[in-house]
This record gives structure tokens, C-alpha cells and sequence, in this order.
């Protein structure tokens, strides 16, 4: 039966593991369900002849694993459906993450089925068999034993890899493992090495932080660990409450970070070593240092700064300064001043360091070298681009034709992947064992969720096999963890109990982590000074090569994307982008005084030249953004990401600039030109971000909390008669003071409700179809468009108790539940937009084309693999109908059962929406309203509630507690 | 009915005011007139006639009633005892936005009423061979068509008097009813 | 003799302040005669002036059928529609031509009930322009559906999926009863009239199919004083329902947006406003007909300059009504204090549709006031450009209220601009096409003008009556 259906033809040698059977099974039971919904070619389901243990149609399992979409490698639930992974969530155990996840993570469970993914090893690009392929790497390692054999990899958090890739250095003796970050941050390395003797990422703690300075470093958005930084932010904001919490951010873009900060600040990023400067002067002085320092020239805002440094040297011990340069002499003295304040070890721990970014720019330079030389004889990439990432990928790929032979782990015939002699496809993370490390003494497992869907092997069973030992990283992980863990803890008395339980939460903590030792934190005044100097000179450097004309580029990665490995993902592409609500692809942000002199405005055709090397972009003007700074996001600009990524944007690696051998992400030398007359549009699903003085977001400041204002709004007056409700009351409160915009709500509801992709065209014309948004606002000094206030507000449909779009429905296609819930009854829908056009929330979402399985919108449903990620418990909506936000009822009605059948009342918390669980704030909170106790409830008697447009008395049943701001006393938003 | 008794005297004008004069005659004579055929509806003739006035406006009210019943009670039913449902939080018996249907209904049941019984009285229905006493009739002509067979009807007198009243001609012919 | 008394009395109910004097006919056509001009066309072979008409008509016709059919099979997605502007050409073009079938209404009945003999000539293809009007308008709510195929839903009728109604608290809904019915009643109220002239075709006709057909329409009509007599009352009666009617429903089309949350829709000026313009932009619509037709038709002498005198005053009334409306929903929305509803309206003068709305000022509001001159009353190009520029104004008035209102509404995180595609262009296109076909067909094969009633007002123009 399964040679029938299409994507097992992929597959010649597909031996029926119990698992292939449940893949097989899961598949053709999806593809049949959607049969009906989508029109899509009608497949058969084939019954269980015997029911496999834990495996009950209809009933979810899930099983914990470790994300790899990011160094992060956040613990992760995957929900699986008939043997099927469909949904990922967080891991409550994780003490990093917290159960938090991120848009990034949330999307990979489509990546794994991806149709762009090869199906089998390929040897100078011709199919291959594993046999074969091996037998010719082998013999070829063989050969080149006594020469230059390197691993090239982007940095591998895992313990088990990291000891397969010591066993490999101790059977090849010329044996290298190079590695590299696409967004490097080896200067902090070095910086640390200087200062504390090891190189490393400290680990940073902003719970702990009454005063949070950062400078250009995005940490809620991209930068380091966003879901664990996100977490211990938000916290840090509830505690804050109660008390004095501040955070500064000084950058050059508007990030999503500088959007969360209580004062941000917009400066030129060559500024930020002055910046650094200005903050060590201020504080060293505070406390008493007298050396002098050498001056710099910048024109920045000397009065933000000192604010910033009385902030931290009052909360000493308890504050923090984060820096996303890349330059060592800035880092030098970002860490001079966390020690001088006594952060270290308190707000920024080197002994138990994060273990993320661990690549060496100097060293992949280098390896370009031995290339050419060639010294190198088999190179071996797993997890890294070079070809696409490398500031200087074309040469790299000219390097690789003077090594004999070339491996690739890649997933796909990507960049570098087309100029390898080999390509060895690794597994999607979640059909492979693993594990990970990222903050040392944290660990986490990784543990395949489905059978592989391809004839592919995990990278590091090929590397096993290649040394000749048996090709099963389970058993190898499970040895590394024997003998590395099973030691450290004491709860466990056999090693099976220890792994069975560590596979079960998926995470282990190092009983040894709350150790700390304050020793390193000492630090000779001599380096900072040196670090001074050259900060001063390089000022001066820059100051002279400036060209009137010439503007500074900052190179960022966005939420969505990251570094560009995800690019194919269609979720990833249709995400707004938090700051700047554009979507599929990539722009030049310029300052609005900046457009004004090049005469452009958004989606004008802007050409950036930087030496020899142009490139054309649109433009999109962004208020905040520093006067002589443009920004371009990095990840974008595939060619052989597959059929969605490919030529998306344009590829901004080749801009990375480098200095003193480390890649630079700033440079001053960029100069600007309109190209008259052509445009862009760019995809953009919020174009309006002034809140028009309407009372919709409420802000706050901290005086006026603790004053004890706001009263308590007295609820409205309705017309009609209270009609009596159900057993429940179902109701959300989503925090804008926690929430940071960061969307990872939005694709986790894009995974949960089936929520279609429409791509750039639809979303240029208004028709994205998200069921949540967030809608962000700005406002702008002014007199200084530098200086910004934003509020960001997750908006789906608010259950209004009196909807509007009720009323007038002539079929009665949405009508209200009894516990609550506005609800959407697609097949009795007809499709006048009525309801659409009297929401005030404007949260509706109308199917203007079918959808589902149409080739025009060939992104997530075409193919029939693609649809194996479809929720089998929400319906694939057809054309013509309305849809929008259930409030996951399909969630609440299986707790509900759940309960039922367990006789059990349905406890306050057990309900989360796919929202609120991929919160890494805690942000959104879903409850019974009934239920006087439960936290929902609770936080609807706040002060701080208030729902939206309530003076039209539509009631809603999905309120918001009020942004709080600690900054100057300036005119907010509401 | 014998060919005596649907025998009759046509008289034909040429325009309404010489018309009403004979029928007013005629009747002065005592004699019945059959009816009175014209182009279009002759302003005074119904007096002259002494024609009763129409009833047809009961119809009228009875059909707007029924349909104003009609649709209240059927909206009630299935609003508010078949199929409760909350539509934005409005009662079950939302009365006020059960009005504009109920008019509407109202209107449609009256007029319908009025018209059909309006083409019953008149026996208008499709038919394929309509005889008018005189095809000049619906164009130009005015007719007055007496029964022979009445008392006090003297043929000679009778188109003597038509005569003097100014019809062009005057003829004897058979109309079946 | 009463005639003159009878005289006076029709001058007093005269608010068209025409004297009797005026020849409503011009010259003295015999009854004949008058039977002969109006059913000429029915009998002669059509022209060059009708044919290039009906040839451009039909094309139009055609352009709308294929748009609408791609429409169809596509999805709504090939209109300039989106998430926060869910309707725009679609609704527009409905409330246009409902607007447009008004002033059909109004001339046969109420200006039946208010004894106005010169509705005579032009009441037949008035009362023909309502019913081809709310044609084209009743077609816009089926294809704006999302899935149209199942537009029978909005019908409560007996089904076996267990209780399953409809909403009938949906203004939509309320249209759905609201425009069958005025449908049915005017084309009964049509066709009444016709049976009469039904009749004199027939008995003009050799026996033949013609004849056949015409005898069956005709009811068999004899013309029997007593068939006369209740025929008046009956006219009479509907007259009188279909008053209340025709402004019952555009009151209710007016609800669609009266009853909603969003500024510049929710408020309760629009049912007498819109029946204004309404009526406003159904007259615009009869002079462009009769104008045209009674050149191309060689009518001059029942279509005179009288009538359109007459129109062009009503024009006057409602455009000025219509242009009052105007300032009080500024007003309204100034006095609310209300920072949604006054927003709405500073966009509705200066935001990016703004052109819009001063086309619409300009042709609903300044252009009628020419009007006052009776120079420009009686010149006809004067009469047949303005009335031009009243459709086009009362169209622009229909999308000023519906896209200005929904592109900018509460929240500015969804603000967006509309902009129309060719499809939603080619089916406005299709509705006029539909239209003129529909009317230079009907001028050809019935008669026009309402013989029986033109035959009466001329004894009562020649003094011949008692």
C-alpha cells in the first residue's frame, strides 16, 4: 500500500521499522482527513491490523527534545499526532528557557517537512547509496590519514558531538575542527580571555538586574539566548512592580530590545565605543579610579549617558551592561565596567559561561589559506554555509576546488552543499538523538519524534561510521552521558533510571551549577586602558576616512530569520518582522532626516555601494533609527534555500566587514543613492504605526502605579439583559507590560490552527491571514526622532460578550458560546465580510482565494508532505469562509474531556492556548472567569486591566493589564 | 341562454362627454344599461353608472395582516422557541429588529392581496380569445351596449334617443358574456 | 360645464406649480394618433440611434459576465478587497442602483397619489427602469459572497439540519425581504398598468402569435367601464403601498451601515438621507433615459420640455436635501466629541480619498443648485449633463460612505488603502450594460408610454372631459 503514495518513492531501500509503519500510517490517515477539506487528491487510510503500544488515533504524544534551530538549543515538548510531529512547545522544565520558545523554534517542525530536504546521499551530485558513499569516503579518508582532514562547524552545544569530534582528532592526527558563527561574536571571546584568562560567552542574568544597560545588543530579539533573556526580563518587569527597574539602550537601529527599553537612546553605531567610554569615565570616577582616560570626539548624548552610569553604579552588583559589538576594545571595557560595578559573578557569570558562539573568525580565515594552499585534503561542513554566510563565500567555494575531497551535512543542495563532492544529508533535529549544553551544567536531550522521513543519517553517525565504529549516536550519547552525568547527581542509583528520567524532562542540571566564585572578577587597570586607546584611535581613523557623502551600515539579523538557514521556511518569511511589520525579504532602514536628503520614501529602490560591491534595496523609513545609520538585515538573498527562500531579499553577508580578525558588523564606508523611479512595495502587514492619540494601548509610568492611579474602570452599562452563561467563563489577560512583541505567539498559532500562508503579493494587498498580530505604536519626539516610545499589543479576536459582527451575520455563521467564546462556524459561513467590516478590532480573517492545496499558493499545503503538519483537530478552511482566533477551543474542549473523563474538576492553568504556551514572558494568561481564584480572574480585578474600545460596549472577553514605563516623565501613547 | 337573450343594442361615440349624456339618458328612460365600454377609465362615468365603490380595499387589509401575522409569528418561533441562540448578546426576542421584515411582509401580503382579488372580481385571466364588444374600444372608440331583452325597451325609441345623444352608429349584435 | 372647476382643482393639487395650461402633449393628437406614436416602435424596424445603443449596451453587457464569471470561479481574492476594507465596488454598486430604481417608483406612485398628469408620459419606463435597476442592484449581493453558490442560505426555509434559521437581526437579512419585495410589487405594479395597452395592442394586431401572446398578457381586458372602475382603485391602492414601500427600503439598505459600530456608518441620519439621495439620483437617471429615448425614439412630442422641467425641480429639492446631509453628518461628528467619528470625517475631506469626496460635493451638492434657473431647467444638454454628474456623484457619494469609513476605522494598526482591480471595474461596467440592454429592448417590444393614461390626460389637456 505505501508504494502508492508519493513521497515513499523517495525511499528505494525502506526497510518497515515499526516507526516507518507509523509514519505511513500517520500520513496516509492526514492526507485522507484533508482529502475532504482541502480537494487535494483522495488518499487511503489504512487501519492498524494490530494497535501499536502509545499509540491511540486522536490521542496526542508528546516527547521531549532539544531545538536546534539556534545555538540556543532551548528544551522542547513536541506534540505528535498518529506519528506525526505538529506542533512544538516549550519545556516548563528547562530553568533557561522556561517553557518559553521562539518564532524561529516554533517554525522548525515545518522544516522537517520541507519538500526542498534531499531524500538520500549524493556523490557529484548523482544519488547514491549509504554503502557506496561510504566505501568512497572511507578509502579517501584513508588515503589522506597522514594529511589535513577538517570538520567545519558552526558551534556544536553538544557534549556527545563535541566528544565524537575528539575521537576524531585522536584517530587523525592532521585531523582540525574549525568553527565559525554566520553572526560571530568572537571578539567577546577574546575580550574575556583577556580579562578573565578563559574565552567565552559569560553567561548573563538580567533577573537579577535593577539597572539594564545595553548597547546595540538586541537580547529580547536575536542576540545570544532571546527566550531564556526574554524570561528573566519579563520577571525582572513584575517584580519591578513594586520597585525601581530601568532599562537603558543605546543603539543604532531600532531593535526590538531598544522598543522594550524604558529610555532608549538612538546613536551612531561607530559611537558605541565612545558610548563605552563616556560609561567608564562616569563610573570609574564614582568609584574613585583616577587614571585619566583618552577623550573621544562623538556627538552623543552626554546627559542619557551619565543617566545611565549614576543607574548603574547606584544598583552595583545588582545592574548589568551588554554590548553587541564586535570589536575587543569595546568588550574590554564593557567587561572593565561590569567589574568594576561587581557584576560579575552576580549579573554576568564567567565560571558557569554560556557555551553558545564559541566560533573563531581568525580560524576559518585561516583554513581559507590552508585551502588554497592545499593543505587541506577532506573538508567536512555540518551546520554551517560558508559559501552563503562568509563575508567571502565566493572565494571560499574557489578554496574548495583545491581540496580532494569535500563532505557536506547539509539538509539540502544549498550554497555550499552544490560545490561539495559529497553530500551526507543530516536528519531534521527531530528525527535524530542528540543532546546540548548551552549554558555550562545546563543539559538537555534530544530524542527522535518520527522515523526519518528520508534515506538520511544523522551527521554524527556518519562521522561514527567513518572511524568504523558502529553508526548509533543513541548508544554513544547515552555513553557520553553515562560517563560524563550519571556521576554528577545522586538522585538516580542506576544509570537507566538516570536516563530514562533525564529522556523524560528532557533536561538535566548540574546538581554543582549554584556554585560561584567572585576571584576573576578582578581585573588589571592596564588592559582597559589599552583597550581606551585603541578605542580612541580607531575613533579618530574612522573620523578621518568619513566622506561627506557617506553614511555607516549596520548589519542585523531579524527575529524571523536569523542568520538565513531557516529562509525556506514559509512561516518565518510571512512573520512580521516586530519593529518594522514587513515581511518576506529585506531593506535598507533609514532615518527619516536621511530619506529626506536622498529624497525617498518607503519601497523606493535604494542603491547601496559599498567599494565595488552594490546592491539594490527598498527603502523603508524608520523614526528612531540614528541620523547617519542605515541598517540591512542579514539572512536574506538565498539561491538554494528551495522553492520558498530562493530570492527572497538580498544577501547582506558580503557586507560583513572585518578587523583586527574578527568579523565586523558595523562599517562607516557606505554610500547611498536613489534609483529614481523604481520601487519596491515592500510586504508589510502594519504601514500605520502612530496611535493617533486614541485611547487603545494604556500606558502607565511607575510613579503613577505606586500613586496607586489608575482607578478600577467601573464596567459598562449594557442595553440588554445579562443573558445567563455556562458552566465556564472563558477568558484571556495578555500583560503589555511582559509582553516584548517578540511574535512567537503568532507562528505558534500559525502552527496550532492551520493558519495558511499567503505570500508577498496577498500581504502587499492586506490579506495575511494570522489569527493574532501585534500591533505596535509609536511615538515620536518631536523634536528628536532618535528618542521613541513604543507600545506593542498582541491582538486577536477579543470574544466579545456583545460582538458586533454577530448581529449582523445573516446566517448566523458566528454567534456566541455559552462560556464565552465568539465563535466561527466556517461551513455555515457564506461570506459577506459583514462581520469583518463591523469588527472594530478589525481581527478577521477572510479565505479571498482557496488556499489549501493550491499550486498559486504553493507554500505549505501543496505538497503532500507539507500537510503532514496540518492539526488534524482544527478543519484546513476552503475559500469564500471567515476565520478567525477560536481561543484554541480544540485545546480547551480535549482538557475539558480530559477532566470528564477523569472525573476530575478542570484545574485553573491546565487550558493553554498555543499564544500564551509559546510565551517565553508569561505574558497571556487563559482561564474561567467563573472561577473567582483563578489567575485570570485574578489579574481582571487588577488595576491594571483594561480591555480595548470598551466605551463601545462590546465587552470583550480578552483584556490587557497596562504597559508600565520608567523612563523620563514624556508624553505616552493613551 | 338563447340568441334573444344575449342580444344587444352597441352604440358607439366618439368621445366621453356625448357617451355620458347617453348613458345618463338611457337611464332616465329606465333602461338598464349592460355596461359601458372605453379606452380608458372616463372620469363621472361611475356616477352617471351609479356604480357601487369598490370593495377591493378589504382585501387589502386582510392580506397585510396575514403577512404581518404571519412573519412575527414565524421570526418569534424561530428566534426565540425553536432556535435560541445568543447573537450578540441581544434576547432571544429582539422585537425591534423583527419590525423591518415584519413591514415588509406586510406590504408584500397586501399588495399580493389587492391584485388577485382585483383580477378575480374583473375575471382577468390569460386567455387566448378576449372579445370586446368592439376592437375600436381599447383604441379610440366609446361603447354603450344595452340588453334588448328588458322592459320598456323599444328598439326604434331606444336608437332614436342614442342618435340624438350623438352616436355614430348603432347596431344590433350578439355579446357572448 | 365643470370643466373648469375640475380645471382648478388639479391646479391646486399641482406642486410642480405647472399650470394646465402647459400642453403636456404637444398638439392635439386624436386618440389614435397617440395609439399610433407609442406603438410605432413595437411595429416599425429599429434605427441606427437604437441599434449603435443597444450594440454598445450589449457589449458592456458581456464585459460584466465575464468578469463576474472570473470572479466566481477564482474568489473575491480578483477585487481590491482586503482584511480591513471588506467591501467597496460590490456595495457601492448596490446602493447605486437600488437608489436609481426609487425615482420609478416615486413617479408612478406617489405622484400618483398626488394627481401629477404629467407622470403620464414617463411613468411606464420609469416604473421599467426601477425593476431592470433593482436587477443590477440585487445581483451585487450574490456575487459579493465569498461562496455565492450557497447565497440560498439567507432564505429561512423548512431543512433538515435540525433547528436552522437565519439572523433576523442582520440588516442584510432585512435587504434580502426588502428588495424581493419591492421587486414583486413593482413588477406587478408594471405589469397592471400594462394590461390595458396589452388590450389595444391586441385588438390592433392580426391574429398571429403576436396577437396571441398579446392576448394572453391582456387578461382578456375588455375595457368595461366596471373592470375601469376597480382598476382605478387597485392602482390607486398599490399606489399607495408602494409609497411606504420605496422608502422602507432604502431606509433598510441604509441600516447596512446605520446600525454598525464604525464611525461614519453608525448614525441615525442616513434613513431620510439616503431616501433623498435616493430619490436624487433616480431622477438624475429618468432625465438621462427620457432624454435620450425621446430623441432617439422621436418622442419630443409626449416626452416635452415640461416634463424634465418638472424632474429637474424634484432634483433641485433632493439635491439640496441631500447636500443639507452632508453638512449635518460634519456637524454631527464635530458635536460628538467623539475622536473616532471626527477623524473619519477630517480623512473623508483631506485624507487620501478625498477626491472622492469632493466629486461627490461638487456633482450632489453645488451642480443641482444651477437649477434654480429655469434657462438651465429648459435647456436639455444643460439637463442631460447634469444629470450625468448627478450619477456620478451619487455613485462617488455610496463609496465615500463605505471605503473612507472602513479603510481608517479604530484601530491604526489596520489602517489600508483600497484601490479597485479591472474586474471590479468590468462589473460595474456589466451592470450598466446589463441595464441599457435590459431598457432598449423594453422600449421595443412594449409599449413606453402608458397609452390609456396619455389617452385620458389629452381629453383632460383638450377640455373634452366632464
Amino acid at each position: 500500500m505505501a508504494q502508492e503514495l508519493t513521497f515513499f518513492k523517495r525511499r528505494p531501500d525502506a526497510e518497515t521499522s515499526r516507526r516507518d509503519f507509523l509514519t505511513r500510517i500517520g500520513f496516509t490517515l492526514a492526507a485522507s482527513a484533508l482529502a475532504s477539506c482541502s480537494r487535494g487528491p483522495v488518499q487511503k487510510a489504512i487501519p492498524f491490523l494490530n494497535k501499536p503500544e502509545e499509540q491511540t488515533p486522536g490521542v496526542a504524544n508528546w516527547y521531549a527534545t532539544t531545538c536546534a534551530g539556534c545555538s540556543a538549543a532551548c528544551p522542547l515538548l513536541v506534540k505528535t499526532r498518529d506519528g506525526r510531529p505538529i506542533k512544538i512547545e516549550g519545556n516548563g522544565e528547562s530553568p533557561l528557557s522556561g517553557g518559553g520558545t521562539c518564532a524561529t523554534g516554533q517554525a522548525t517542525v515545518l522544516s522537517l517537512y520541507d519538500p526542498d530536504r534531499l531524500t538520500g546521499p549524493m556523490w557529484h551530485g548523482e544519488t547514491i547509496t549509504w554503502d557506496e558513499i561510504d566505501r568512497r569516503i572511507t578509502e579517501r579518508l584513508a588515503a589522506a590519514r597522514e594529511r589535513g582532514v577538517v570538520l567545519l562547524t558552526n558551534t556544536i552545544v553538544s557534549p556527545s558531538t563535541t566528544a565524537l569530534i575528539a575521537d576524531w582528532s585522536r584517530r587523525f592526527p592532521k585531523f582540525r575542527h574549525v568553527s565559525y558563527d554566520a553572526v560571530s561574536f568572537s571578539a567577546l571571546r577574546q575580550a574575556t580571555r583577556e580579562c578573565f584568562g578563559t574565552a567565552g560567552v559569560p553567561h548573563y542574568r538580567f533577573d537579577r538586574a535593577t539597572t539594564i544597560v545595553g548597547i546595540d545588543a538586541d537580547f529580547l530579539g536575536t542576540w545570544l539566548a532571546p527566550v531564556e533573556f526574554t524570561r528573566q526580563h519579563a520577571a525582572r518587569r513584575r517584580r519591578a512592580l513594586s520597585g525601581e527597574m530601568r532599562h537603558y539602550q543605546f543603539e543604532a537601529g531600532v531593535s526590538l530590545t531598544g522598543s522594550n527599553a524604558d529610555r532608549r537612546f538612538g546613536m551612531a553605531a561607530s559611537d558605541h565605543g565612545a558610548i563605552a567610554l563616556a560609561l567608564l569615565r562616569r563610573i570609574a570616577a564614582h568609584a574613585g579610579i583616577t587614571e585619566p582616560l583618552p577623550d573621544v570626539d562623538a556627538a552623543i548624548d552626554e546627559h542619557a549617558i551619565a543617566a545611565a552610569a549614576d543607574d548603574l553604579w547606584r544598583d552595583r552588583g545588582q545592574s548589568i551592561l551588554v554590548c553587541g559589538s564586535n570589536d575587543v576594545s569595546i568588550q574590554v571595557i564593557v567587561h572593565a565596567i561590569n567589574a568594576i560595578l561587581g557584576n560579575i559573578g552576580a549579573t554576568v557569570d564567567v565560571d558557569l559561561p554560556s557555551l553558545q558562539k564559541q566560533g573563531d573568525d581568525g580560524a576559518v580565515d585561516a583554513l581559507v589559506e590552508d585551502m588554497n594552499r592545499g593543505d587541506v585534503h577532506v573538508l567536512m561542513t555540518y551546520g554551517v554555509n560558508p559559501a552563503y554566510d562568509l563575508p567571502a563565500g565566493p572565494e571560499f567555494v574557489r578554496a574548495m576546488e583545491s581540496v580532494a575531497l569535500t563532505i557536506s551535512f547539509a539538509d539540502r543542495l544549498d550554497e555550499t552543499a552544490a560545490h561539495s563532492h559529497a553530500v551526507c544529508p543530516d536528519h531534521h533535529f527531530l528525527e535524530a538523538w542528540g543532546d546540548a549544553e548551552p549554558v555550562k551544567g545546563s543539559f538537555s536531550l534530544a530524542q527522535p519524534t518520527i522515523a526519518p522521513l528520508f534515506n538520511t543519517r544523522a551527521a554524527q553517525e556518519s562521522l561514527l561510521k567513518w572511524l568504523g565504529e558502529s553508526p548509533d549516536f543513541y548508544s554513544y550519547v547515552r555513553a557520553v552521558w553515562r560517563r560524563e552525568l550519571y556521576a554528577r547527581q545522586d538522585r538516580y542509583h542506576t544509570f537507566d533510571e538516570f536516563w530514562d528520567h533525564s529522556l523524560h524532562d528532557g533536561v538535566f542540571e548540574d546538581p554543582a551549577r549554584g556554585y560561584r566564585s567572585q576571584g576573576s572578577a578582578r581585573l588589571d587597570p592596564e588592559r582597559w586602558h589599552a583597550a581606551a586607546r585603541a578605542i580612541a584611535h580607531d575613533h579618530q581613523r574612522a573620523a578621518a576616512a568619513r566622506m561627506p557623502d557617506s553614511y555607516e551600515l549596520q548589519l542585523y539579523e531579524t527575529v524571523a530569520l536569523r542568520d538565513g538557514r531557516h529562509a525556506n521556511n514559509p512561516w518565518l518569511q510571512e512573520l512580521p518582522d516586530p519593529v518594522t511589520k514587513v515581511t518576506w525579504g529585506n531593506y535598507i532602514v533609514l532615518a527619516p532626516s536621511a530619506a529626506k536628503a536622498l529624497e525617498v520614501e518607503t519601497g523606493d529602490v535604494v542603491r547601496l555601494a559599498v567599494g565595488d560591491h552594490m546592491c539594490d534595496l527598498p527603502a523603508y523609513v524608520q523614526p528612531g533609527q540614528a541620523q547617519r545609520t542605515v541598517s540591512i538585515a542579514l539572512g536574506y538573498g538565498r539561491d538554494r534555500a528551495g522553492k520558498v527562500g530562493n530570492a527572497v531579499g538580498v544577501n547582506a553577508f558580503p557586507l560583513v566587514a572585518a578587523h583586527g580578525g574578527h568579523r565586523r558588523y558595523v562599517r562607516g564606508d557606505v554610500v547611498l543613492q536613489r534609483r529614481t523611479g523604481k520601487q519596491l512595495p515592500l510586504a508589510a502587514t502594519q504601514t500605520h504605526h502612530s496611535i493617533e492619540g486614541r485611547p487603545i494601548v494604556k500606558t502607565i509610568t511607575l510613579e503613577e502605579l505606586l500613586s496607586g492611579t489608575p482607578e478600577v474602570m467601573a464596567p459598562q452599562p449594557s442595553l440588554w439583559p445579562e443573558r445567563e452563561g455556562g458552566e465556564h467563563h472563558w477568558s484571556m489577560v495578555i500583560d503589555l507590560n511582559a509582553c516584548t512583541g517578540c511574535s512567537a505567539c503568532v507562528t505558534a498559532c500559525q502552527a496550532e490552527n492551520n493558519v495558511p500562508v499567503v505570500g508577498p503579493d496577498e500581504v502587499r494587498r492586506g490579506r495575511e491571514m494570522h489569527w493574532i498580530r501585534i500591533d505596535r505604536y509609536v511615538d515620536v519626539a518631536p523634536d528628536n526622532d532618535a528618542a521613541l516610545d513604543v507600545a506593542f499589543q498582541p491582538m486577536m479576536c477579543q470574544h466579545c460578550q456583545d460582538a458586533p459582527c454577530e448581529t449582523v451575520c445573516p446566517v448566523l455563521a458566528t454567534v456566541h458560546s455559552s462560556d464565552g467564546i465568539n465563535q466561527q462556524i466556517y461551513n455555515r459561513c457564506i461570506g459577506t465580510r459583514y462581520c469583518e467590516n463591523n469588527c472594530p478590532y478589525k481581527v478577521r480573517r477572510f479565505n479571498w482565494f482557496q488556499y489549501a492545496g493550491n499550486q498559486e499558493f504553493d507554500y505549505t499545503t501543496t505538497d503532500p508532505l507539507e500537510r503532514m503538519v496540518l492539526n488534524p483537530d482544527v478543519v484546513v478552511r476552503s475559500r469564500g469562509v471567515m476565520e478567525k482566533c477560536s481561543l484554541c477551543v480544540q485545546r480547551i474542549q480535549a482538557e475539558k474531556l480530559s477532566a470528564k473523563q477523569e472525573g476530575r474538576r478542570l484545574a485553573d492553568g491546565r487550558i493553554k492556548t498555543a499564544c500564551q504556551q509559546s510565551c517565553p514572558a508569561n505574558a497571556i494568561v487563559f482561564g474561567d472567569l467563573n472561577d473567582p481564584e483563578s489567575e485570570v480572574a485574578r489579574l481582571r480585578r487588577s488595576r491594571r486591566h483594561f480591555t480595548v474600545l470598551e466605551e463601545l460596549g462590546t465587552r470583550p472577553n480578552v483584556g490587557y493589564l497596562m504597559r508600565v514605563t520608567n523612563g523620563e516623565k514624556t508624553e505616552k501613547p493613551s | 341562454m338563447s340568441d334573444a337573450a344575449r342580444e344587444f343594442i352597441v352604440a358607439r361615440f366618439e368621445d366621453e362627454r356625448r357617451l355620458i349624456d347617453a348613458v345618463r339618458a338611457v337611464r332616465a328612460r329606465g333602461l338598464r344599461v349592460y355596461d359601458v365600454y372605453a379606452p380608458y377609465a372616463i372620469h363621472g362615468l361611475d356616477a352617471a353608472m351609479s356604480l357601487r365603490r369598490s370593495r377591493l380595499s378589504i382585501a387589502t387589509l386582510a392580506g397585510g395582516i396575514a403577512g404581518l401575522v404571519a412573519s412575527l409569528a414565524f421570526e418569534f418561533y424561530a428566534a426565540v422557541i425553536d432556535w435560541a441562540l445568543n447573537v450578540g448578546g441581544k434576547p432571544d426576542n429582539s422585537t425591534l429588529a423583527f419590525i423591518p421584515i415584519a413591514f415588509e411582509l406586510t406590504v408584500l401580503g397586501a399588495g399580493l392581496a389587492t391584485v388577485a382579488a382585483f383580477l378575480s372580481r374583473c375575471r382577468l385571466l390569460p386567455t387566448m380569445n378576449a372579445r370586446p364588444v368592439d376592437a375600436a374600444v381599447t383604441d379610440d372608440a366609446f361603447v354603450l351596449a344595452l340588453r334588448c331583452r328588458q322592459t320598456a325597451f323599444d328598439r326604434s325609441l331606444v336608437e332614436r334617443l342614442l342618435f340624438e345623444h350623438g352616436a355614430e352608429t348603432v347596431v344590433s349584435k350578439v355579446i357572448e358574456p | 360645464m365643470t370643466a373648469p372647476v375640475v380645471a382648478r382643482e388639479r391646479r391646486a393639487v399641482d406642486f410642480t406649480g405647472t399650470r394646465t395650461a402647459t400642453p403636456w402633449i404637444e398638439g392635439e393628437p386624436t386618440l389614435r394618433e397617440i395609439s399610433d406614436d407609442v406603438i410605432r416602435p413595437l411595429v416599425t424596424r429599429p434605427g441606427f440611434g437604437w441599434w449603435s445603443c443597444f450594440a454598445v449596451a450589449l457589449c458592456a453587457l458581456l464585459i460584466g459576465v465575464s468578469a463576474v464569471a472570473y470572479e466566481i470561479a477564482t474568489g473575491i481574492g480578483v477585487w481590491g478587497l482586503n482584511r480591513t476594507v471588506g467591501w467597496a465596488f460590490d456595495i457601492t454598486n448596490f446602493v447605486f442602483w437600488i437608489g436609481i430604481g426609487h425615482a420609478g417608483t416615486l413617479i408612478s406612485a406617489i405622484l400618483l397619489l398626488l394627481r401629477q398628469q404629467w407622470r403620464t408620459a414617463i411613468s411606464r419606463s420609469a416604473e421599467a427602469m426601477t425593476i431592470f435597476a433593482v436587477m443590477c442592484a440585487a445581483m451585487f449581493p450574490l456575487i459579493h459572497m465569498g461562496r455565492p453558490w450557497l447565497a440560498f442560505w439567507v432564505i429561512p426555509y423548512p431543512n433538515s439540519r435540525g433547528p436552522l434559521w437565519v439572523n433576523f437581526r442582520s440588516p442584510l437579512l432585512w435587504d434580502v425581504f426588502a428588495i424581493n419585495t419591492y421587486l414583486t410589487i413593482s413588477l406587478v405594479f408594471w405589469y397592471l398598468g400594462m394590461i390595458p395597452d396589452f388590450a389595444t395592442l391586441r385588438d390592433r394586431t392580426e391574429a398571429g402569435i403576436r396577437r396571441a401572446v398579446y392576448s394572453v398578457l391582456s387578461l382578456g381586458w375588455n375595457g368595461s367601464a366596471r373592470t375601469w372602475s376597480r382598476y382605478e382603485t387597485t392602482t390607486t391602492l398599490l399606489a399607495g403601498l408602494a409609497t411606504p414601500l420605496v422608502i422602507s427600503v432604502h431606509s433598510i439598505v441604509s441600516m447596512d451601515f446605520a446600525t454598525s459600530v464604525l464611525p461614519g456608518w453608525h448614525t441615525t441620519l442616513f434613513p431620510p438621507y439616503f431616501v433623498a439621495g435616493a430619490v436624487f439620483s433616480g431622477f438624475g437617471m429618468v432625465l438621462l433615459l427620457l432624454i435620450i429615448v425621446r430623441t432617439v425614439m422621436h418622442l419630443e412630442r409626449y416626452i416635452t420640455i415640461a416634463h424634465l422641467e418638472a424632474m429637474s425641480k424634484i432634483m433641485l429639492l433632493t439635491g439640496s436635501i441631500v447636500g443639507f446631509a452632508y453638512a449635518t453628518e460634519f456637524f454631527n461628528a464635530w458635536y460628538s466629541h467623539n475622536v473616532y467619528e471626527r477623524y473619519t470625517f477630517v480623512n473623508r475631506v483631506s485624507g487620501p480619498y478625498a477626491w472622492c469626496f469632493w466629486t461627490m460635493a461638487g456633482c450632489n451638492a453645488l451642480a443641482p443648485q444651477l437649477l434654480w434657473m429655469r434657462r438651465v431647467r429648459r435647456s436639455v444638454p444643460a439637463l442631460f449633463i447634469l444629470s450625468i454628474l448627478v450619477n456620478v456623484g451619487m455613485w462617488f457619494e455610496r463609496f465615500v460612505i463605505i471605503v473612507t469609513s472602513l479603510h481608517r476605522s479604530f484601530l491604526p494598526s489596520s489602517w489600508t488603502m483600497y484601490r479597485p482591480t479591472i474586474i471590479e471595474v468590468g462589473t460595474l461596467v456589466g451592470s450598466f450594460g446589463l441595464f441599457f440592454t435590459c431598457f432598449l429592448l423594453f422600449i421595443r417590444v412594449l409599449p413606453m408610454i402608458a397609452m390609456w393614461e396619455v389617452k385620458a390626460v389629452a381629453r383632460h389637456a383638450s377640455g373634452a372631459h366632464v
